[in-house]
């Protein structure tokens, strides 16, 4: 499931795996320091890759990537409209 | 009268009672509300047994609350000290140490690291804005906002106490704390007031931490005439469609942030179409604007003013070039002339003033001027140079260690004298981060510099030569570095190599190295 992908990707790859880690779909992601800027970039790109679309830069907005299920509502808008 | 820094808030809460002082996202805290707060705060403070000139740190990040942390702090006449939340719990462990902090002011979000900071061997005995943390005393900010909105202080500090303590890195790789007073930051407030014409009608753009003293415009300056600052959050510095989206909304009126901010919000394009009527200033510091950038940014943003704000955290700041027209060439924009209240020296290595228009080392004696390093007397002396007038005065000039021309009067920087950069407006030690490296069991030398990429932002870039090889050294070596530097700071690209290339006295021969890779 697509939420979960995204939340395995924060851990695995931005957090390498730490155990002590939890994130759930409603976390704000950067407010909460699970995610710093650089690792934003790096989970787009993912997003991207993942779901073969790509995000316009005036998509890449709060209120698109603030939380897991905030992403995952808008890649659903943009499988459906590309 | 005005001589402390809260007395800003004090002042404005009586004169405009009403008026918006703080906003973040849809949170707003008028002056009455600020004043109330801080009063508050410093009460639960008094509570806590703190007196004049104990060092209290905030730990949050870009959120109102560190408006109210940062007045209620000083008007319990406390110094602040602010810590970055996303710096390494062994960094935060350092200040903490250092400032001998036992008290901090947090939010809940920081929950987690200041449960590893709390576990750490330290004095912190209270959190302020978290509850029911394992090891230490908990007071909830809806606790302290029961608290009795009137205060008043048991004792007297005056407008050359202590105020606040910000840490930059060292040339040892330990961070300096740098002191700043109550005058020294109402000096700035007054200055910058004056020189951009800052009234109560004005929304200022916050866009840096409170561990970078841009902020200062936004926390010092608004509150002493009664404007309001908008604070950009976390996530809308991450994302510039969303950080043009608050410029535009917001009806900001100045606005304030390093070069990359806005060279970001540029290329986004997100303000390409929207006209800014409202936008007077822009003020860029930090480090230099690429030109090209600049001046694509200020044909788009044709009604509003640019700035051009220079100064070493040692003077908060000094110099200022307000562009006259939009750059037609790639030439570096000039640093301006130092403002009022300031004196200044261009001297060379053996401490004698330049010939007109030859280079030298930038010197400032300035309102805003640091009172020193924190615990660090001989620090302190070296960074300073005495100049005696005839009167038998004596004036302490800062080095600032930066190289500039004079022409026509006006100021030209053409780069620091030593190894300290500047990245994404942090300074940053290359020496600091060398020294780093070579702590790592694995390496055997190293070799930090910055090189510029496609769009002219420095970068650091280590070179490394191992003793120990093994796969995974660059990812081990990243970690490492993560754990000990500020983010900023750690190199965006680690390359392995067999040697570097050397002078006869086997020194390392960094532009060739550079060249090389």
């Amino acid at each position: 499931m697509l939420e979960q992908k995204i939340i395995n990707y924060i851990l695995e790859e931005l957090h390498g795996g730490q155990s002590d880690v939890e994130i759930s779909p409603e976390d704000d992601l950067l407010g909460s320091g699970l995610v710093e800027s650089m690792g934003m970039m790096r989970l787009i790109q993912f997003v991207e890759d993942d779901n073969g679309i790509k995000v316009a830069p005036q998509d890449m907005t709060i209120e698109n990537f603030m939380t897991v299920a905030a992403m995952v509502a808008y890649i659903d808008r943009a499988k459906n409209n590309g | 009268m005005i001589y402390l820094l809260p007395h800003t808030i004090t002042e404005s809460a009586r004169r405009f009672p009403d008026r918006e002082a703080f906003r973040f996202g849809n949170v707003s805290l008028t002056y009455r509300d600020v004043e109330k707060r801080m009063n508050q705060l410093a009460g639960v403070l008094h509570a806590q047994g703190i007196e004049k000139g104990d060092r209290i740190g905030i730990y949050l990040n870009r959120s109102i609350e560190t408006a109210i942390a940062i007045f209620g702090i000083l008007q319990a006449g406390g110094v602040y000290v602010p810590i970055d939340p996303k710096a390494p719990v062994a960094r935060s462990q350092f200040l903490i140490e250092d400032c001998d902090i036992e008290i901090l002011v947090s939010q809940p979000a920081q929950r987690k690291r200041i449960s590893q900071i709390v576990k750490n061997k330290n004095n912190i005995r209270t959190v302020i804005g978290v509850s029911e943390l394992e090891g230490v005393n908990t007071i909830s900010w809806e606790t302290v906002f029961f608290a009795s909105t009137t205060f008043n202080l048991p004792f007297r500090i005056l407008e050359k106490d202590l105020a606040y303590i910000i840490y930059t890195s060292g040339s040892t790789g330990q961070p300096k704390g740098i002191m700043h007073t109550h005058y020294s930051g109402l000096s700035y407030a007054r200055l910058t007031a004056e020189l951009y014409q800052i009234t109560e009608k004005d929304r200022i753009g916050n866009h840096a931490p409170i561990h970078f003293d841009i902020c200062t415009l936004g926390y010092f300056t608004s509150p002493l005439v009664g404007a309001c600052t908008v604070i950009a959050s976390d996530a809308a510095t991450v994302f510039p469609a969303s950080l043009g989206q608050l410029i535009a909304e917001e009806n900001l009126t100045i606005w304030y942030s390093v070069p990359l901010a806005l060279v970001q919000i540029l290329q986004n394009g997100v303000l390409a179409d929207r006209a800014l009527p409202h936008l007077r200033w822009v003020l860029y510091a930090g480090e230099p604007f690429p030109p090209k950038y600049l001046r694509a940014l200020m044909q788009q943003w044709s009604g509003t003013r640019f700035s051009n704000v220079y100064g070493p955290t040692e003077t908060n700041a000094c110099t200022y070039y307000n562009l006259p027209e939009i750059p037609a060439t790639d030439d570096p924009i000039p640093i301006g002339q130092v403002w009022k209240n300031t004196d200044y020296l261009i001297l060379d290595e053996a401490g004698n003033a330049v010939a007109p228009g030859e280079t030298g080392e930038l010197l400032i004696c300035s309102a805003t001027q640091m009172l020193g390093y924190w615990r660090n007397p001989a620090l302190t002396e070296k960074s300073l140079h005495t100049v005696t007038a005839n009167t038998g005065q004596t004036s302490e000039f800062y080095k600032t260690g930066d190289l500039v021309k004079e022409k026509d009067g006006i100021l030209h920087f053409l780069g620091r004298k030593d190894f300290q950069v500047k990245v994404r407006g942090h300074r940053v030690e290359l020496g600091a981060i060398e020294a780093c490296l070579v702590a790592h069991d694995s390496v055997r030398e190293a070799a930090v510099f910055t090189v510029k990429d496609v769009e002219e932002r420095l970068k650091i870039v280590a070179a490394v030569i191992l003793s120990t090889n093994s796969e995974d050294a660059v990812k081990k070596l990243r970690q490492f570095l993560k754990e000990k530097l500020p983010l900023y700071a750690v190199p965006e690209e680690i390359k392995i190599v067999e040697d570097f290339p050397r002078t006869s006295s086997g020194k390392i021969q960094r532009g060739a190295l550079v060249a090389a890779l």
